[in-house]
């Protein structure tokens, strides 16, 4: 058994790394909150884009089809994992490495084996963790987390649809973490280019707009700013699974760590107790011996 | 009417005005109440909005989009 010294030390120790736990908790628990809101104030937005847009291809039949829509031969595929800058939140990275290597090595097999494969990671996590299994990232972006809004996510979605359309690209893929609640988060591998063609099942109600300039101005228009929503989106979804997988890590942390200090403080009293009954052994054997 | 102004950030103004302008792609224009439904892409500028009272409102945007419907105007701006 440990000395009484040791395990009073260690106790004290398990119980600092518990309140660094639960302070964690706390902050990402309002992180959380905060993430959560800006995707729900981007809702309206993209539900009202997407209604214009539907009215648009309701009133006139063949623009569905873009520049962005086209299938292209010529150029690379570019895979664009997301994940955090900090650790301390359970498998979120790991999760994201894993499965964009996973994605490489079933799905863009053809692509991979010809060398046609361009990672952009979005985390420095992703980044490294790549690196480290031999996927370095041709490039990487770490500090758009200080600053997350619309108009920084829009750049590089910009960026990236100048490329696709210079012919650099022929694919684009986001694999990113969806918020589902703040105890689970769904890898997601999206196709972000070239833009499936949407069908229109249900009847949009006609209401006879005047379209200024035209219809098909309006979609191309339109068309890249659905794409930057849906990059922007993925960034906010990741940025609340983050924050909800730290507050779950750290939950767990702070539970260990109590289960932990209750071992301590059972070896703790047993050892003080064992010390007395020695000290007083020692005492009545002394008081014997006097006697004797 | 009506009008809601909305970016993905948040919500930047909504409320009742008598007349509003617009920076549209192929040239500034106004709309008063009871215009027809339009859709209209608009560009960078500044969009002036003047309400029940006659006060103006002017906000900078970086383009967008506008649907006017039943004297119900929805601005996405940028």
């Amino acid at each position: 058994m440990a000395g009484i010294k040791e395990i009073r030390t260690r106790i004290t120790s398990v119980q600092n790394t518990q309140k660094i736990t639960s302070a964690m908790k706390m902050v990402s628990a309002a992180k959380l909150r905060k993430a959560q809101t800006a995707v729900l104030q981007m809702r309206p937005y993209s539900e009202k884009l997407k209604e214009i847009i539907e009215n648009i291809t309701s009133a006139s039949d063949d623009i569905t089809s873009t520049v962005f829509s086209e299938q292209k031969h010529s150029g690379k595929t570019l895979l664009i994992p997301i994940s955090s800058n900090g650790g301390l939140c359970g498998g979120f990275n790991s999760n994201i490495s894993k499965q964009s290597i996973y994605f490489i090595n079933t799905s863009l097999y053809d692509e991979f084996s010809r060398g046609n494969i361009e990672i952009f990671s979005i985390g420095k996590k992703v980044r490294d963790l790549l690196k480290t299994k031999g996927y370095a990232p041709n490039r990487d972006e770490t500090d758009i987390y200080s600053h997350l809004s619309y108009s920084s996510a829009s750049e590089i979605a910009d960026e990236i649809m100048f490329e696709f359309l210079k012919g650099n690209y022929n694919k684009v893929f986001l694999v990113y973490n969806k918020f589902k609640n703040a105890a689970t988060q769904e890898v997601t591998v999206e196709q972000f280019l070239p833009v499936a063609s949407q069908k229109q099942d249900k009847a949009v109600k006609q209401n006879n707009y005047i379209f200024e300039p035209s219809e098909s101005t309006i979609i191309s228009e339109l068309i890249p700013k659905t794409l930057k929503l849906q990059f922007y989106n993925a960034l906010l979804e990741s940025v609340a699974s983050e924050h909800g997988a730290r507050m779950t890590a750290m939950h767990a942390a702070t539970d260990n760590a109590s289960v932990l200090l209750k071992d301590l403080k059972i070896e703790y009293n047993k050892a003080r107790q064992a010390s007395i009954t020695n000290e007083i052994l020692e005492i009545v054997s002394g008081a014997n011996a006097l006697r004797g | 009417m009506q009008i809601e102004i909305i970016t993905p950030d948040k919500n930047l103004f909504s409320g009742e005005i008598k007349q509003a302008n617009f920076p549209g792609t192929s040239g500034s224009f106004e709309l008063l109440n009871n215009h027809a439904p339009i859709i209209s892409t608009l560009a960078k500028g500044t969009l002036k909005l003047i309400d029940k009272e006659g006060k103006i409102l002017t906000f900078e945007i970086n383009g967008g989009v506008i649907e006017l419907l039943e004297n119900k105007i929805i601005v996405l701006a940028e």
